[in-house]
């Protein structure tokens, strides 16, 4: 893990991985398009409705993993200062937010045929609402400091506290009374949704990870460009 | 899918405003990757 803490290994290995990540990404979008727009039957309490969940599930998946990505890499560059994690964190931020918003607006659309509402303030709901407004509260730190190892330190104890909002969007549909339904696929006593259902599910999940990947690949290489350049401009400067 | 079913217009909404968001967050990492590494190009290439 250590050798790929060097920027030059992490791009060369980045550069040499993406375009399979990308075929890899596009494949399973495929496949689970497929299934969920036409092999997946329709549910006999939703009908069609159901179908908003192959979207909806995967984003909110997501969210919560950017999330904790974001977290991970922020307590590795406090503790083992790699000079990549901070970069890892910053550049995990939009994307995790775009999955985030996904999520509210979404299910947001489920919401309103089969609760009724567009919006309820329970607790699942909340918590996820909490996780975006986190995303753009971090996003912000970065834009607004301009001093960038001020705003990495800022930005590491926001990634590394709200974390903490993370176990409460799981656990919030046991911990409380909400009108979102309970957890139905990951659970320790096995799913409870049919495998016609399940598999599309499965594999939209992974497609939507491996469409992070290969975005967070990309922005990390940027990212690096970016703050190579600076340096560089900086060094310029200084010569002259 | 039958999109004449009861409520078929939100489903549709759903999957076209994933499409449309995950089609600009890709549009805009492309775009920003290929900025930063041009000009970084740029750069080296007027140092030397």
């Amino acid at each position: 893990m250590q050798q790929f803490a060097n920027p030059t290994r992490f791009l060369s290995l980045a550069n040499r991985a993406l375009p399979t990540i990308w075929v890899v990404t596009i494949i399973l979008f495929a496949i689970g398009l497929y299934g969920a727009l036409v092999s997946a039957p329709p549910d006999y309490q939703q009908g069609e409705t159901v179908r908003i969940m192959f979207v909806h599930v995967p984003a909110a998946w997501l969210a919560m993993l950017v999330y904790t990505v974001m977290a991970l890499a922020s307590a590795v560059a406090i503790i083992f200062r790699h000079p990549l994690a901070d970069v890892a964190a910053k550049t995990a931020a939009p994307i995790g937010a775009v999955f985030c918003f996904l999520a509210l607006a979404t299910g947001s659309l489920w919401g309103k045929p089969m609760w009724g509402a567009w919006w309820v303030w329970d607790a699942r709901l909340t918590s996820m609402f909490v996780l975006f407004l986190l995303y753009v509260g971090y996003i912000a730190i970065w834009q607004a400091i301009e001093e960038p190892t001020r705003a990495a330190m800022i930005a590491r104890i926001v990634a590394l506290v709200g974390f903490v909002n993370i176990p409460i969007i799981k656990f919030s549909v046991d911990w409380w009374n909400t009108l979102h339904q309970p957890a139905s696929v990951l659970r320790m006593d096995g799913s409870t949704i049919d495998w016609s259902i399940r598999w599309p599910l499965l594999v939209l999940g992974l497609a939507y990870s491996f469409l992070f990947l290969a975005l967070h690949l990309m922005s990390m290489r940027s990212e690096i460009a970016t703050r190579k350049l600076r340096n560089l401009q900086i060094a310029r400067s200084g010569e002259a | 899918m039958d999109w004449n079913a009861d409520h078929a217009s939100f489903v549709a909404a759903a999957y076209a405003l994933s499409l449309a968001f995950i089609a600009g967050l890709i549009i805009y990492v492309f775009s920003r990757d290929a900025r930063a590494r041009k000009r970084l190009a740029q750069f080296q290439e007027t140092k030397k």
